[in-house]
C-alpha cells in the first residue's frame, strides 16, 4: 500500500503529465502552422522578394525551438511518470539521459557543462524506486555544480561497479585542482549533499572515488 | 490531384485542419473528423483508402475507434498518431491492426510515404 507521501507524488505526477500531454498538443498545432506558412511562402509570390530570407529564418528558427519545446516536453513527460511505481525495474543509462536534459539548465547557470560518458552503451539495469535515483543523481549533480567554478565538466557515468548498478558523478576541468582525497573532503560541506545521502539511505550507498575527483552512486 | 480518399481523426481542430491544408497543397483532398463518433459516421457512409487517427481523443478514444473499424472494415489500413514520447501506445494500436504509427510532431513527407505504403500493401 502506498504511503500518503507516495500518493501525494503520484498524484502531482499525474497532473504533470496530463499537463505536459496538452503542451505537446499546443506544440503540434504551432508545427503545422509553421509547416504550413513555409508551404505558402514556396509558392506565393513572397518566395520572389526580397524578404524571402527574413521569413525563411524566422520560420526556421521557430521550428528550431520548436524542436527543442518537444524535446523537452516529451522528457518531463516521461519524467512525470517517474512516480506512477515505487518500484520498478529502471535502466540507469536512460535516467541519466532523462536528468540531464531536465537538470542542464542548473548547470549552465553557473557556466558549468553537464554530460555523460558512455552514452550508448548496454543498459544498466536495476530494480528500485525510481524517484529516489532521480533525486539521488540530481542531488549528486547539484552538490558538484555548488562548489565548482566556471567552466568545469561534471560527467555521469551508468556503469557497474563492483558487479553493482552504479551512477558515477565526475567532476573535472581546470579549475578542478584538488585531489580526489581533497575533493571528497570539499563535496560533502556542500547544502546539496545531506540531501544526496538522505536520498541514497534507501536505495544504496555514495562510494568516492579514489581515482578521479568524484563519486560512485551505487544502487542496490 | 491525389486520388488518394483519406480520412484525418484528431479531436484538436486546428491541428487536424492545418494538416489538411498541409496535405491539399501536396495534391491531396483530404477529409477530417474531429471526434471517434464522427470518424466513424463518415466511414459508414464514404469509401476512404486510409485513415490517419489519433489515439488520445475524448470520448471514443483511437484504440475504440481503430477496434469498431477493424471489425467493420478490416482491410482498411489505419495510421496512427501518438503525442506520447514512448512507443507503447502505438505498438499497442498495432496488435490491434494499425497499419503503423507515427509520432507527434509530424513530419509531412514521413506521412505522405506512409500513406502511400499503407494503400499499397491494402491493393496487395
Amino acid at each position: 500500500m502506498k504511503s500518503q507521501n507516495d500518493r501525494k507524488i503520484a498524484f502531482f505526477g499525474r497532473m504533470t503529465a496530463n499537463l505536459t500531454h496538452e503542451m505537446k498538443n499546443i506544440l503540434a498545432i504551432i508545427q503545422e502552422s509553421a509547416g504550413l506558412m513555409e508551404d505558402i511562402t514556396a509558392i506565393s509570390p513572397l518566395s520572389e522578394t526580397r524578404f524571402q530570407d527574413k521569413f525563411n529564418n524566422a520560420l526556421q528558427s521557430i521550428k528550431g525551438q520548436l524542436q527543442r519545446g518537444m524535446e523537452l516536453t516529451t522528457r518531463f513527460n516521461r519524467f512525470a511518470h517517474t512516480p506512477d511505481h515505487s518500484r520498478a525495474d529502471l535502466d540507469l543509462a536512460d535516467a541519466v539521459a532523462q536528468l540531464r536534459a531536465l537538470a542542464e539548465r542548473f548547470a549552465r547557470l553557473k557556466y558549468i557543462t553537464l554530460d555523460i560518458a558512455g552514452a550508448g552503451a548496454a543498459p544498466v539495469r536495476v530494480e528500485t524506486n525510481p524517484v529516489g535515483v532521480y533525486m539521488a543523481i540530481f542531488f549528486g549533480v547539484e552538490s558538484c555544480i555548488s562548489i565548482l567554478p566556471a567552466q568545469s565538466r561534471v560527467v555521469l557515468t551508468p556503469a557497474r561497479r563492483n558487479g553493482n548498478p552504479a551512477v558515477g558523478v565526475h567532476c573535472t576541468g581546470e579549475g578542478v585542482t584538488e585531489t580526489p582525497t581533497e575533493f571528497s573532503e570539499k563535496i560533502v560541506q556542500a547544502s546539496a549533499w545531506s540531501e544526496l545521502t538522505l536520498s541514497m539511505d534507501q536505495l544504496g550507498a555514495v562510494d568516492p572515488d579514489g581515482e578521479t575527483p568524484g563519486f560512485w552512486l551505487v544502487f542496490g | 490531384m491525389s486520388e488518394l480518399r483519406i480520412l484525418l481523426v484528431d479531436d484538436e481542430e486546428e491541428f487536424v485542419t492545418t494538416l489538411a491544408e498541409r496535405l491539399e497543397i501536396r495534391g491531396f483532398a483530404p477529409q477530417t473528423a474531429t471526434d471517434g463518433e464522427q470518424a466513424l459516421e463518415m466511414i459508414k457512409n464514404n469509401d476512404y483508402d486510409v485513415i490517419v487517427l489519433d489515439l488520445m481523443m475524448p470520448g471514443l478514444n483511437g484504440l475504440d475507434v481503430l477496434q469498431r473499424i477493424k471489425r467493420r472494415t478490416p482491410d482498411l489500413p489505419v495510421i496512427l498518431l501518438t503525442g506520447h514520447g514512448s512507443t507503447r501506445e502505438g505498438m499497442e494500436g498495432m496488435r490491434h491492426g494499425a497499419f503503423d504509427y507515427l509520432m507527434k510532431p509530424l513530419d509531412i513527407d514521413e506521412l505522405i510515404t506512409k500513406l502511400h505504403e499503407a494503400v499499397k500493401e491494402k491493393k496487395e
